[in-house]
């Protein structure tokens, strides 16, 4: 299934609460709690992605605005 | 002023040896006002080449050439002042009524009006420093247009995309910020604008820097700031222009100048203060920590809960098995032999499919769980190691595995709804020698007969020693 449905981060977050949250109380039937357990997964593995997804990255901005990679000397710091 | 000059007159006049005799009129010399003007000028100005004076401030203005025009005063006396715009620029404080001052200059005259005045050069408040003064002063008038509200402040991102960094490159800022991020969040993508932190011209720099790295897209928070210092060093943090910047900053900007104590006018307008840079990354990511531990949480809770659900639902296939219409199945399993047992499979099969078919979908779901936890990401190799190792075996063997595997799962579920279970409880089905009917009578056999016994596991090959006829046994049997 598409994540497009999954706006950001933190609104990931939250609906993933609300799933625990209605598993964990109320007494679904089998599908619609299989469905809810579901989109929790596919919730939960749209925030590891995330949280995975940035690169390990320098960058300088110059006064033009543009952007060029960090000197080798912040990347040798880098691997410090 | 006046008083000075009418003063001897006064005091000379009524002398009558003071009338003066008339001059000769060669030696008279009649100077134009212009004359004695400029006379008077070269002489203040020689001998009022350099003065400090102090006094109050008054009557402070600037004109829309730009020139500071004001009255320097004490108790009896007053002075005018003036100061030109290329000197006013580098005041640190914005000089205003009532303040005293200690200023320095050249007394000159202005010849049109023909007042001398002060042209002063520099001007720094007495007491206070001048720096303290003008970030009190600053302070006061930013706060005033609410840039300091709590309701302004914005939280920061809980996740950062990019995160920009507005400092010098040469400052011990950045190593220790790069460090930290490195060390707690390892894949954060930096983007990082240059500038000077300190000096002449610094203030104008970050805050032109702020304006474009708030434009980058995916920066969505900024840190600024630079290592300790002087106050003067820390000083283009207490400049108005880069306040107004931080408050104009399209994203959350984290302040971090100088040491714990030091305090700036950008801590006050940022979204976050953080106490030195290394503190400002530790406020990116320490968010990343506490979401991970958030998320496991949050996914140890989905896949109980979801488990939760099947359980118990398998809970009321027990419940409807130990109703009185399912009572006596043990017994009738029993009598009816091979048949009934092989009914009582496809029975449980069914069920078993059933649940099975729920379970599979709920260990998919919880594998594509697991292979983003990192901390599970070996056992997720490993799982993958075994099974390449099974692929060596023969597909019957692995059919035969898998069968017996996904059995064995299920039957735990099962439990007491499947009447092979009855076996589990002790119960044991007594056949002929050759396996071809159920005993259930004592009377079938007699001594030294083989009888074949099925246990819950495994099979006994009995040999009758006596037979006797059992009554309460068969009673119990057909109820």
């Amino acid at each position: 299934m598409p994540d497009t449905s999954i706006k950001d981060f933190e609104g990931a977050i939250a609906e993933l609460e609300t799933i625990v949250k209605k598993l964990e109380e109320g007494d679904l039937p089998l599908e619609q709690s299989l469905a809810l357990y579901e989109r929790g997964v596919q919730l939960s593995r749209f925030c590891h992605a995330r949280l995975e997804e940035a690169e390990r990255r320098i960058e300088i901005l110059n006064e033009r605005g543009e952007l060029k990679p960090a000197p080798a000397s912040f990347a040798a710091d880098d691997d410090r | 002023m006046s008083d000075l000059f009418d003063l001897p007159f006064e005091e000379e006049e009524p002398e009558p040896e003071a009338t003066p005799a008339p001059a000769p009129a060669a030696v008279r010399r009649v100077l134009s006002v212009t004359e004695l003007t400029v006379k008077i000028r070269d002489l203040l100005e020689a001998e009022f080449f350099e003065v400090w004076v102090e006094g109050e401030l008054s009557n402070c203005r600037v004109w829309n050439t730009g020139h500071l025009y004001f009255t320097l005063k004490d108790e009896s006396t007053q002075l005018r002042g003036f100061m030109f715009r290329s000197a006013l620029r580098y005041l640190k404080f914005k000089p205003t009524d009532g303040t005293r001052v200690v200023a320095r200059g050249k007394i000159s005259v202005y010849e049109p009006k023909g007042e001398y005045q002060l042209v002063c050069e520099h001007l720094e408040p007495q007491g206070l420093g001048a720096l303290q003064l003008a970030f009190e002063q600053l302070k006061k008038r930013l706060q005033a247009e609410g840039l300091f509200d709590s309701a302004r402040k914005r939280p920061l991102p809980a996740l950062p995309r990019k995160i920009g960094i507005v400092t010098s490159l040469d400052g011990a800022a950045i190593r220790d910020i790069i460090k930290v991020l490195r060390r707690r969040y390892v894949n954060a993508h930096l983007v990082i604008r240059p500038a000077r932190v300190q000096g002449e011209g610094a203030a104008i720099e970050i805050a032109q820097a702020l304006r474009q790295i708030g434009r980058v897209p995916s920066v969505d928070v900024v840190i600024v700031g630079r290592g300790g210092g002087s106050i003067e060093d820390l000083w283009a943090f207490n400049e108005e222009i880069v306040a107004r910047a931080i408050a104009k900053s399209p994203v959350p900007v984290i302040a971090a100048v100088g040491h714990e104590t030091d305090v700036t006018i950008a801590d006050f307008v940022a979204d976050v203060r953080a106490p030195t840079p290394s503190a400002a990354a530790e406020l990116v990511v320490s968010r990343k920590d506490e979401f991970l531990g958030r998320i496991d949480r949050l996914q140890d809770r989905l896949r109980s809960a979801a488990r939760g659900r099947v359980q118990r639902w398998s809970r009321r296939v027990h419940v409807a098995d130990s109703r009185p219409a399912f009572a006596g199945l043990p017994g009738r399993v029993a009598m009816r032999g091979r048949h009934a047992a092989e009914l009582t499979h496809a029975l449980a099969r069914l069920v078993r499919a059933s649940l099975a078919a729920r379970d599979r979908r709920l260990q998919q779901l919880e594998r594509q769980l697991t292979t983003f936890d990192a901390g599970r990401r070996l056992a997720a190799i490993r799982t993958r190691l075994v099974t390449s190792d099974g692929r060596m075996r023969s597909a019957a063997t692995r059919r035969q595995d898998r069968a017996r595997a996904q059995f064995q799962e299920t039957a735990g579920r099962l439990d007491t709804l499947s009447p092979l279970a009855v076996l589990g409880r002790g119960y044991a089905v007594a056949w002929n020698a050759d396996k071809t009917r159920v005993l259930r009578d004592a009377s079938a056999v007699v001594p030294g007969d083989t009888v074949q016994v099925t246990l819950a596991r495994g099979e006994l090959e009995c040999e009758v020693r006596s037979s006797g006829d059992s009554t309460q046994k068969t009673h119990r049997e057909n109820p």
